[in-house]
């Protein structure tokens, strides 16, 4: 093939290779020009540049605390009951699925999560982040992961576990999924079992995750919570629960809460409502209410009960003495309104203070509060027994036990409101008119039998942080010579004559015991004034012990349908049971004297 | 390579040895040893992109969920590619390459329509990818590759037979061919063509550099670029995208979260390297911020690793390469050769300007790649043709550069002008004695 002639003319070479070098000349140019921009880019805009950069990538993190565990004695033996587990939150990004149906039917088969709803969940349009699966186990992690599905991910986060189940759940609360704790312990104490969170301010990718590789990396350790160490005994509150759930299935009622107590420290060994729930499933729990420990939120009015304790007042202030007799009306007339006893106990006649207390006598708490007045309720009766419900047994304020929720409950103020305090402050004498939670009741008992000291209700017998270090908790008096000793011991033997004269099946051998008590039948307040007239709340007030009493029980129950007064024949029984318990398995030390 | 051994020695001098006569077209160039410098700075060069894009590869591979050898691993696939191109087009004779142009411009034309009605990536919608199974290719690389070479071929002949000033026969059929393929390349992507401004802007250069190597009179070439200038307003402005990007390139900080993000972050990026850089392996930007990290914004990812001073060697490393492909074309020993030579140069360093002016600030993105430097098979297999065509014409060059002969019109030896001293550094220069004897 011909081509044309291609050997140049000189001088079209040239010019060629002349305007190849201008043409080169303007490069150059260009490129010092590209060197003096880049000089004042990288040199003398480094700062603003960096600063810049730093503002997009620099983020700040809160490296979470590891929550504290919660354990409880069992004998002589510590047994966890709160431990922490990772768990898995299983998220998608449905950009990146190319085929919903088979990554749905993969992760389905796994986490055994609806594979259609997967399916939709994973064609969302308009996000790029979608929560496939929650609280998976690390074993079903490790299996996800090893799908390696393009925009599968997996991301952990300590959750709560419970080796002991249901045991006290509501005197421990749960953990929401924001890591804060709710009812019980976990909220009263969170910030204690929480810890201090660390912190790292670190180079991220655009999407957050911290660069490994970045220098500008700082850290601050996290601080982990304390574990604790609650007062409880596994033991007792296993047999709580179980008793309590029966009695409550026996008398058909709503509900029931217990509190055992020791009232040489205010420590609580046992604490228990039903119904209740499983803490590691609270977030199937439908019902709130279930949330709640009734024993410290749920004030009554406590009926009959408050007896001992208007009797203790009154032998502390020497108005009455413990064998003093006196002739009883069978009913007072108070503000125009008759105060009465239950019928087949309360007719006329002489009375003593044992009679008071064992055949329930309205009219005789009545008249101790009458003889508190010097001889009939005015100012001075009611100044000195609402000083003694306040001061002295605490009533109408929180204990502070370590609980979520703590009610206060009511005691009405003794001022003359001119509408019939005298009537309210009568009724207050049986546990009417005013309002107390089981914890309330349980420590101002626990006061009036152990010499006159009321030690605050306490769940926590030891802190262990992180560190190491153990802080044991001394038991924390809040009220002293609440009623001298000699009134403690005074009541004790009153109480223990309720026990012989009511029917406990089994009896008590109260030659190496002494168990006492009172029974409650209380009315409940109809929301527009008034009482109901088929509807109580059965209670039982009472204790255990040897030479010292060494166990105080508050028995609440819910509206019992079984018939018969509702303390003798609900929760005298459950008392009756979990103090049996308590000496069958050898709980109580026996008398030595 | 073959080393000089006393065997080559007998060839010099010796006239009417067999290969230059069968290469007929470079008739006065005896063959020499080639320019080495150009494989040794290409591969420089090649090396550095690799690096850049091995060290980057964790976050890239983190963002579209692949391994962490999947990106070099497709680079040096493409490498290996690119040396068979490279020494294809230096090994086969230029005649033949000149004779392939038409051929080359079919295929082209035939690749561009296949990109243009085969269906897109929703990730990059523009119509610009050929994709046959896994094997995909941008067609505008051979568009770039064929013209090349059509046009030295188009021009050498206006030369020969003097039609350099005629409108009819250089002008028209120049503007013609441009207008179509500023059409297709450079129109919009809702006419379905590729909107590709950047590219478009690099064939304009190619023309242009051999419009004014060739020896068009300066009046023409001014009527050219004010066509080209009217032209190029006349894209811009019909398009939102771009008169965003416009917009953004005049205020790069007030458009930061939206049409100037890509140039804000490049920004960040060559500006938070500072005088040495973050290092290799702490390049933070790459994670996610700058779009497009190992491809048309990788030079702000290398800026941003090794600072000032690498910016420095690697602006060095480029400006060395262009100074070599300047030589070549001044001592080219045909107006062909030269054409082509300055055709490369004028691709290559075009292409360099736009992507490191966008990174730095000073020009408007455009989303083409940094020759050689750039993760993408296409554009490194086609610099690599590009550059074996030159690598070829190293053979041949001259002894230094032509100058004006006045006493003699044609036919004659452009390399009769030895004496000014000059070499060639680094390639073989025949004996001038001998060659005078010729």
């Amino acid at each position: 093939m011909a081509l044309p002639n291609t050997n140049s003319d000189p001088n079209t070479a040239a010019l060629g290779a002349q305007r190849v070098r201008i043409w080169y000349g303007f490069l150059l140019l260009i490129v010092m020009i590209f060197g003096v921009r880049l000089f004042y880019v990288q040199i003398i805009r480094h700062n603003h540049y960096k600063n810049a950069a730093l503002s997009d990538q620099l983020k700040q993190y809160e490296i979470p605390a590891n929550r504290g565990t919660i354990s409880a004695r069992d004998g002589n033996q510590l047994i966890p009951v709160v431990l922490n587990q990772k768990l898995y939150t299983l998220y998608g990004d449905p950009v990146y699925i190319k085929n919903p149906d088979t990554v749905a039917n993969k992760v389905s088969a796994i986490t055994g999560a609806n594979a259609s709803k997967l399916a939709n969940l994973l064609r969302t349009k308009d996000t790029r982040y979608v929560v496939l699966g929650k609280r998976l186990t690390p074993e079903q992690n490790k299996r996800l992961l090893a799908l390696k599905y393009p925009g599968i991910g997996t991301q952990g986060q300590d959750f709560r576990t419970y080796p002991q189940g249901d045991l006290a759940a509501q005197v421990l609360g749960f953990v929401d999924d924001s890591g804060n704790g709710q009812y019980g312990l976990e909220q009263a104490l969170n910030s204690q079992l929480k810890g201090t969170p660390g912190q790292l301010r670190a180079i991220t990718d655009i999407s957050g995750v911290p660069l490994a590789a970045s220098r500008d990396n700082t850290e601050v350790a996290a601080k982990s919570g304390d574990n604790l160490i609650v007062t409880i005994d596994l033991a007792i509150q296993q047999q709580l629960q179980t008793i309590l759930q029966k009695g409550v299935k026996d008398t058909k009622a709503s509900g029931a809460s217990a509190v055992i107590m020791d009232p040489r420290t205010g420590a609580i060994k046992a604490m228990a409502n039903f119904p209740s729930y499983d803490p590691a499933k609270y977030n199937e729990v439908e019902n709130a209410k279930l949330f709640a420990n009734a024993s410290v939120s749920e004030p009554i009015e406590v009926g009959s009960i408050m007896k001992p304790l208007t009797t203790a007042a009154a032998l502390d202030k020497g108005v009455i003495a413990p064998g003093t007799t006196y002739y009883d009306p069978a009913s007072w007339l108070v503000n125009g309104f008759r105060i009465t006893n239950i019928e087949e106990d309360g007719g006329a006649g002489t009375r003593s203070v044992a009679d008071i207390l064992n055949l329930s006598l309205n009219t005789g708490v009545t008249w101790e509060l009458m003889q508190m007045g010097g001889g009939s309720i005015n100012d001075k009766a009611r100044t000195i027994w609402h000083d003694y419900m306040v001061n002295h047994f605490l009533f109408g304020k929180a204990t502070g036990v370590e609980q979520g929720y703590e009610a206060t409950g009511y005691i009405p103020s003794a001022s003359d409101n001119g509408a019939g305090i005298n009537l309210t402050y009568a009724n207050t004498t049986f546990g009417q008119a005013m309002t107390a939670t089981p914890i309330q009741m349980a420590a101002a008992m626990a006061a009036a039998v152990n010499g006159g000291t009321y030690y605050q209700p306490h769940l926590i017998d030891a802190a262990i942080a992180a560190d190491g270090g153990t802080t044991k908790k001394t038991p924390k008096v809040l009220a002293a010579n609440v009623v001298a000793p000699k009134i403690s011991q005074a009541l004790i033997p009153l109480m223990q004559n309720v026990v012989q004269k009511h029917n406990f099946n089994p009896g008590f051998d109260q030659s190496n015991y002494v168990v006492g008590g009172k029974t409650g039948t209380a009315q409940i307040a109809k929301p527009g004034g008034g009482y109901y007239d088929d509807k109580f709340n059965g209670t039982y007030l009472g204790f255990v012990g040897g030479d010292d009493v060494q166990y105080v029980i508050a028995v609440f129950v819910d509206k019992p349908t079984n018939g018969g007064y509702a303390g003798t024949a609900a929760a005298q029984p459950i008392f009756g049971k979990i103090a049996h318990t308590l000496i069958d398995e050898s709980l109580v030390t026996p008398k030595t004297k | 390579m073959r080393p000089s051994t006393p065997r080559r020695r007998p060839v010099i001098g010796q006239r009417g040895s067999g290969r230059q006569d069968t290469a007929g077209v470079l008739a006065l160039g005896r063959k020499h040893r080639p320019d080495y410098w150009l494989v040794i700075l290409c591969a420089a060069l090649l090396s550095i992109g690799l690096i850049v894009v091995y060290a980057i590869s964790p976050a890239l591979a983190q963002a579209s969920h692949v391994s962490t050898s999947h990106f070099v691993n497709k680079q040096l696939l493409a490498i290996s590619l690119s040396i068979v191109a490279f020494i294809a087009t230096s090994q086969i004779p230029l005649s033949i390459w000149r004779r392939l142009a038409k051929p080359l411009l079919i295929i082209a034309a035939i690749a561009t329509v296949l990109a243009l009605l085969l269906p897109v990536n929703p990730a990059y919608p523009a119509h610009r990818w050929v994709r046959l199974g896994s094997f995909s290719f941008q067609s505008v690389e051979i568009v770039k590759f064929a013209a090349l070479l059509a046009l030295a071929g188009f021009f050498t002949d206006r030369i020969a037979h003097g039609w350099l000033d005629s409108y009819e026969k250089t002008l028209k059929p120049l503007l013609i061919a441009v207008l179509v393929a500023g059409v297709v390349i450079a129109g919009p992507q809702k006419l379905h063509a590729q909107s590709d401004l950047g590219s478009m802007a690099v064939l304009i250069a190619i023309v242009g550099a051999m419009c004014f190597v060739a020896g068009l009179p300066l009046k023409r070439l001014a009527l050219v670029g004010a066509v080209l200038i009217i032209g190029a307003t006349l894209v811009i402005l019909p398009s939102q995208y771009r008169r965003e990007r416009l917009a953004s390139f005049v205020h790069p900080e007030s458009n930061c979260q939206d049409a100037g993000y890509q140039a804000c972050q490049a920004l960040i990026a060559v500006g938070s390297g500072g005088m040495a850089g973050l290092g290799l392996g702490r390049s933070v930007q790459a994670y996610g911020y700058l779009p497009e990290a190992a491809n048309d914004s990788i030079f702000a990812i290398y800026a941003e690793k090794f600072g000032f001073i690498g910016c420095l060697v690697l602006l060095g490393l480029f400006t060395a390469f262009f100074s070599r492909l300047k030589t070549i074309a001044e001592r080219a020993p045909d107006n062909f050769s030269r054409l082509v030579v300055c055709g490369v140069l004028a691709w290559l360093s075009v292409q360099t300007i736009i992507n490191i002016g966008a990174m730095i600030g000073l020009l408007p993105l455009k989303g083409i790649t940094l020759p050689l430097i750039s993760y993408g098979g296409t554009s490194v297999v086609f610099v690599a043709a590009a550059v074996g065509l030159v690598f070829q014409v190293s053979k041949y060059t001259t002894f230094a550069a032509p100058i004006h002969v006045m006493t003699e019109k044609k036919g004659g030896h452009s390399h009769e002008n030895h004496h000014d001293g000059r070499r060639l550094r680094g390639a073989y220069h025949p004996d001038p004695s001998g060659r005078a004897s010729s």
